[in-house]
């Protein structure tokens, strides 16, 4: 029998994102407390952004000191994977969508979202995107406001460990791109990391720039020597 | 830089690429090298984003945050989840920085 795509079944969707959203962004909340935000700005970033990776990335750039400009390339960079999502989501839209549902839904798309919203059949209704965003977007920005709040309590010497945060979950982050991927995942993250240490220690380069030249050469370095599966 | 003017021009970068496509179709149709790249950006910033920064963080004790992110890895590598790496990272960081 086919579902019907309702707003009741988008949120009964997306609660498996819910419960993968929470604890990261708790990781979230942690981090922006330790780089010295107030609560509601740290609401704010993830009630505004809802991007995982884009905000994590904005965070470490503005904690080493990074230019506005250089956070905004960054950010743009590290999110361009959103256009492929967008225009894949777009094609599978209901096409009598109202003017205001596109940006709407534009705004909730995520890499959880998007996998989860594309594999039914379309045409894809708005009131179950709206469920499935509205859920997963729940536990985003709920999951900050308790991590933030954890990060209060913590006795000095522990908030100092918890910066590891940071480090901690882009480790992991890159740990499962080398289980999928295989060694090449790690060469090319080692050889922009190495970059990024030489330009901003050895030439003095500002952080953010370095992180743009160390991030762009290592992709094309990788895009040019990997073959096509590699990179899907 | 004021903390709250990086976190909404952060959100509006954000914004710009997901409505993009919304109003160019012309950008699915990318050069295959151009894909590939994209596609393998999140890997390159991966790299800058952990080194050298968890190094620098820890001036007193460089291998703090070393021995915090190695055992992230090891526990990533065996099993999927993100909280467990992470709090067993902040506890070894914290046994490293309090010993």
């Amino acid at each position: 029998m086919e579902r019907s795509l309702t707003f009741t079944l988008g949120c009964h969707d997306g609660l498996p994102i819910f419960i993968g959203y929470f604890p990261t962004a708790i990781a979230f909340g942690l981090v922006c407390r330790d780089l010295g935000l107030r609560a509601w700005q740290a609401i704010l970033f993830s009630v505004s952004n809802f991007a995982g990776s884009g905000q994590f990335l904005a965070a470490s750039l503005m904690g080493s000191g990074a230019l506005l400009a250089e956070l905004v390339i960054s950010v743009w960079l590290i999110n361009m994977r959103y256009v492929f999502m967008g225009a894949e989501l777009a094609r599978k839209l209901d096409p009598h969508l109202k003017g205001w549902q596109r940006p709407l839904i534009a705004f909730g798309t995520t890499d959880e979202v998007f996998s989860v919203a594309v594999l039914n059949p379309s045409p894809l209704p708005a009131p179950y995107l709206f469920g499935l965003q509205a859920t997963s977007y729940l536990g985003w920005v709920g999951g900050t406001a308790v991590g933030f709040l954890i990060g209060m309590v913590l006795p000095p010497l522990l908030q100092l460990a918890v910066g590891v945060t940071l480090y901690a979950l882009f480790t992991v982050l890159l740990t499962q791109q080398v289980r999928q991927k295989g060694v090449i995942a790690l060469a090319i993250a080692a050889l922009s990391a190495t970059i990024h240490t030489v330009l901003t220690i050895v030439v003095g380069m500002p952080v953010g720039w370095s992180f743009v030249i160390s991030m762009l050469s290592a992709t094309f370095v990788g895009a040019w020597i990997v073959d096509e599966e590699v990179g899907r | 830089m004021n903390a709250t003017v990086a976190i909404l021009a952060s959100a509006l970068a954000t914004f710009a690429v997901r409505l993009l496509p919304y109003y160019a179709a012309w950008l699915s149709r990318l050069p295959r090298f151009l894909a590939k790249s994209l596609r393998l950006l999140p890997i390159a910033a991966l790299g800058p984003l952990i080194f050298p920064g968890v190094i620098l963080d820890y001036p007193d004790r460089w291998w703090a945050g070393l021995g915090g992110i190695a055992i992230a890895s090891l526990f990533a590598w065996r099993k999927n989840g993100m909280i467990i790496p992470i709090l067993l990272s902040i506890a070894i960081t914290w046994a490293l920085l309090a010993l």
